[in-house]
């Protein structure tokens, strides 16, 4: 597969995958960005072993995971640049609520659930993650539960 | 799909998404590369400055006294030994392989932080030692030239700089390296950890 062809094809999926994660548009765009130069680096090693999206989800879920190092050495609060820029990018508040609510999740979760919400199937999300299939969907119906409840709570319906 | 009637499929696919063109990729690709370059370069670039600055004067002032040589390659072996460990560490964490499974990856960062804990600490005591050591050595010719006044006095403001070097500076920086990837190696438990059922 050319580079150039999993670039368009997987951008969208990726970068809202990075959002669902950091919940900030900037950010997100980077750890998107940063994925494609380790998946243009990493191609050639890529053997069908997977299929190529498994692969290039792990690798964007995985940067996910290293940002918390960078988070930790630049906490947002050094940053207040982000909060002018915020509101380029309003969208309907429900879409917001959604991808905030899965920022607050832990780590993995927000992984899992960005996974799913992608039509990502379930065998392939445990692969992804390195879970057993029977976790995997475990997981996923406690997070909509817990995602079900936060809407309720804040009247979003 | 979902019991509530959310879909939160359709949501989720609605977020604004803007895709760069691939040439901002590629150029950021460049950039990318020249900075972690620079940043190679400039720790290299000092200490081979001076270890180089030490191997000239061992040329140009030949010095007589064997405790010299031993005192120069003492310290230059200190630096090269800080550098090569430094940089080492610093490309196995850069190359962890990224198409694993997170959980794999994880496990791999929690591996690597811990031997970076450990090497850390020891490697900057070993650094203090064999520099201390090595400046030591080094000195006792040139100052074995001055009155005993000004060797004394000499010697006695080099112990008072390993000794603030060694009690204060040494212990404090080991401190604040530990702070940090205490913090950091918990955290990456802590996600880990999320993976247990």
């Amino acid at each position: 597969m050319k580079f150039e062809d999993i670039y368009k094809a997987y951008w969208d999926r990726i970068f809202r995958l990075c959002m669902g994660f950091v919940n900030d548009y900037d950010i997100a765009q980077d750890l998107a960005q940063e994925t494609f130069i380790i998946v243009w680096q990493k191609l050639e090693t890529f053997r069908n072993e997977s299929g190529i999206g498994t692969w290039i989800f792990r690798i964007a879920s995985n940067n996910c995971l290293r940002q918390i190092e960078r988070q930790k050495r630049f906490p947002k609060s050094a940053l207040p640049l982000h909060l002018t820029e915020e509101k380029q990018y309003s969208l309907e508040p429900q879409i917001q609520f959604l991808y905030k609510c899965i920022a607050e999740l832990p780590e993995t979760d927000r992984i899992i659930i960005s996974l799913e919400l992608e039509d990502v199937k379930q065998s392939e999300i445990a692969k992804i993650v390195g879970l057993s299939e029977t976790n995997t969907r475990v997981k996923i119906h406690r997070i909509k539960e817990k995602l079900t409840e936060k809407f309720k709570e804040n009247g979003q319906q | 799909m979902d019991s509530n009637n959310i879909d939160f499929k359709d949501l989720w696919k609605k977020q604004t998404v803007n895709q760069p063109n691939i040439e901002d990729l590629l150029a950021r690709l460049k950039q990318f590369k020249k900075t972690a370059l620079r940043s190679l370069w400039i720790t290299n670039i000092l200490l081979f400055a001076t270890c180089t600055f030490i191997i000239f004067i061992w040329y140009f002032y030949q010095p007589d006294l064997i405790s010299t040589k031993i005192g120069i390659v003492l310290t230059v072996l200190a630096m090269l030994i800080y550098l090569i460990v430094y940089n080492r560490l610093l490309s196995t964490y850069k190359n962890i392989d990224a198409t694993q499974t997170n959980q794999q990856y994880l496990q791999k960062l929690i591996l690597i932080k811990r031997k970076q804990q450990f090497l850390q600490s020891r490697i900057l005591s070993l650094y203090f030692i064999l520099l201390s050591i090595g400046i030591s050595l080094y000195m006792y010719e040139y100052a074995s030239k001055m009155s005993s006044f000004f060797s004394v006095l000499t010697y006695v403001m080099l112990f008072l700089w390993i000794g603030f070097a060694w009690f204060y500076l040494r212990p404090k920086e080991i401190k604040k390296q530990e702070t940090k990837l205490n913090s950091l190696i918990e955290k990456f438990e802590e996600v880990n950890k999320q993976l247990e059922i």
